[in-house]
């Protein structure tokens, strides 16, 4: 057997995620969501679709995956739409999984693109919130981490670009489902996030350490199911330049 | 053809005018000193380069930048090159290849006003513009981030008239001039995206002026041929500039690809000597094609030329 890169674990676990008959959306340097979106096409939900952000690609044959959200090998799709047409969707409550990421994310799923600092103090400047603001009008939104440190899971973010759990909401989306990042998998129990299962060789405590809160953990935590070898075939399919598969 | 547009009126000869200008006049004609600019393209893929760099070497001030929502190198070099005063910022960096580095230490700093807005704000922004609405309210929700508090000048609140809820606007912005990059047009600017449209003909739309970078200049009876695939109208555009591989290290859609070796290399460069890189790429060659000779000539076009797109 092949060995399972920790990318392809993840782009396998939010793969599982995608139900048939949804509408996904992922915005900049989305190897993940992207592979994680066409493997979903290819087993279980053939009717999902999904648009690669500011390329206004929808449903595009991947293969091979680039690493551009905007390159022009996404337009072989089967749809390709001016963003300003995307914008409306998410406005219109018409995404029903939108993926998520940032600097900072917080126990609450607030993310962070802004910078690190208080307002008028910006000690790291981000590159700035884009699409995240949306995440307050997706039925629900999947966070995936490129890394998993207490620098980037925190208690509160400085800044919010992307709302999670908010107290006294007064907006339609249903909030963050599920957390992926390369020592674990998290959801939500009281809209807190919650340790679902560690990946291969990670210890629970490993995942406490790295974790800037105090992270909801049950007594038995299993480990994160490996893709199966029809995914991994699948997976190299879609990515045969490895750009996903060796993006962390 | 051509004759249709070659006619006499009261006695004089009239001729349809031709907009195909090259970078240096048109930055000249077009582009002030503190003038508000709209950069098009998205993220590395057809930023409008060989103007920007015609812009860095006529050292021209602009008060504020907007871009189309993801800036790239476009914006960080404009910044790094000092010449920003303030940024509607959704979006500076450069996707997988990290954070945008001028952009960051200007911003950090405080030597660039850092108007803070997100993808949405750009594109409700540019429509309202576009159709001189007075303002434009914001769907539920985007109000929920850091970004209002941090941008008072373009966030307002007003009551909705006919529900009364409070609702966050947004002004409707109409930038003075619009650098956008499309594939193809004719002498007179009527104009195709061949790849992605991004938000560029909403910001073609909201700005007064509207300079196009282009591959390649194609006859007008192209476009007569073409009009169900013609984007953009003439009568929005300004001046055409043709400059093949205008957009480098940038892509051009279904052209060729972003040049990644380049753009680590100015990564590189802004880590360690950015003024080095400005003079050897933007102000030692006098336009873009001796700026071609200094990235490797047809050899470098090719490579990037090569690979081919997969249809």
């Amino acid at each position: 057997m092949v060995e399972v890169k920790t990318a392809e674990l993840m782009a396998s676990v939010l793969s599982k995620h995608l139900e048939d008959g949804e509408v996904a959306i992922m915005g900049a340097f989305s190897g993940i969501p992207m592979l994680a979106s066409r493997l979903a096409q290819m087993t279980h939900a053939p009717n999902l679709s999904y648009i690669t952000g500011g390329s206004g690609a929808v449903n595009p044959l991947l293969e091979p995956l680039p690493a551009s959200s905007c390159d022009d090998r996404l337009l072989k799709a089967e749809c390709v739409l001016p963003l300003s047409d995307v914008i409306d969707f998410e406005a219109r409550t018409e995404i029903d999984i939108f993926f998520a990421g940032g600097l900072q994310i917080d126990e609450r799923g607030n993310c962070n693109l802004i910078g690190i600092g208080r307002p008028g103090e910006i000690k790291f400047r981000g590159p700035g919130s884009v699409g995240l603001p949306f995440l307050s009008r997706a039925r629900r939104f999947a966070v995936y981490a490129m890394n998993h440190s207490a620098r980037t899971f925190v208690q509160k973010v400085d800044f919010v670009s992307g709302p999670g759990f908010v107290d006294g909401k007064d907006f339609p989306g249903g909030g963050p489902s599920l957390v992926v990042t390369p020592i674990c998998v998290m959801d939500f129990d009281e809209e807190r996030m919650r340790l679902k299962s560690v990946h291969p060789g990670v210890s629970v405590d490993d995942v406490v350490q790295n974790t800037g809160f105090e992270l909801r953990t049950p007594d038995d935590v299993p480990q994160t199911g490996l893709p199966t070898e029809e995914e991994l075939e699948l997976m190299r399919e879609i990515d045969p330049l490895g750009v996903a598969r060796n993006s962390l | 053809m051509r004759r249709l547009y070659l006619i006499l009126s009261e006695g004089r000869l009239m001729a349809r005018t031709e907009k195909v200008l090259n970078a240096k006049e048109t930055v000249e004609r077009f582009m002030k000193d503190g003038c508000f600019v709209a950069i098009g393209g998205m993220h590395m893929h057809n930023n409008t380069m060989a103007l920007i760099r015609e812009v860095i070497r006529q050292k021209v001030g602009i008060g504020r930048l907007i871009t189309s929502p993801s800036g790239s190198v476009n914006a960080d070099m404009l910044i790094g090159a000092g010449l920003v005063d303030e940024l509607y910022c959704a979006y500076v960096g450069m996707e997988h290849l990290g954070l945008a580095p001028n952009f960051r230490k200007f911003a950090e700093s405080g030597k660039l006003k850092v108007r803070e807005c997100d993808e949405a704000f750009v594109t409700y922004t540019l429509r309202a513009g576009a159709s001189s609405m007075p303002f434009i309210p914001l769907p539920r929700g985007l109000e929920a981030t850091s970004v209002p508090s941090m941008n008072e000048d373009d966030y307002r609140w007003t009551s909705d008239p006919f529900g009364g809820e409070k609702v966050a606007c947004l002004p409707a912005l109409q930038p003075d001039v619009a650098l956008v990059h499309c594939q193809k047009a004719d002498e007179y600017g009527n104009a195709i995206f061949e790849g992605s449209k991004f938000n560029d003909f909403l910001m073609i739309k909201a700005s007064d002026k509207v300079i196009l970078q282009v591959e390649e200049v194609v006859p007008h009876e192209y476009m007569l041929e073409n009009a169900m695939r013609v984007d953009v109208p003439a009568f929005l555009v300004d001046a055409v500039v043709n400059t093949p591989f205008g957009c480098h290290p940038t892509s051009s859609h279904r052209y060729y690809r972003y040049d990644e070796d380049h753009l680590k290399e100015y990564l590189k460069a802004c880590k360690e000597d950015f003024d080095a890189y400005l003079e050897k790429y933007v102000r030692g060659p006098k336009d873009n094609e001796e700026y071609l000779e200094v990235i490797g000539g047809r050899e470098k076009a090719k490579e990037l030329m090569e690979g081919g797109v997969p249809w």
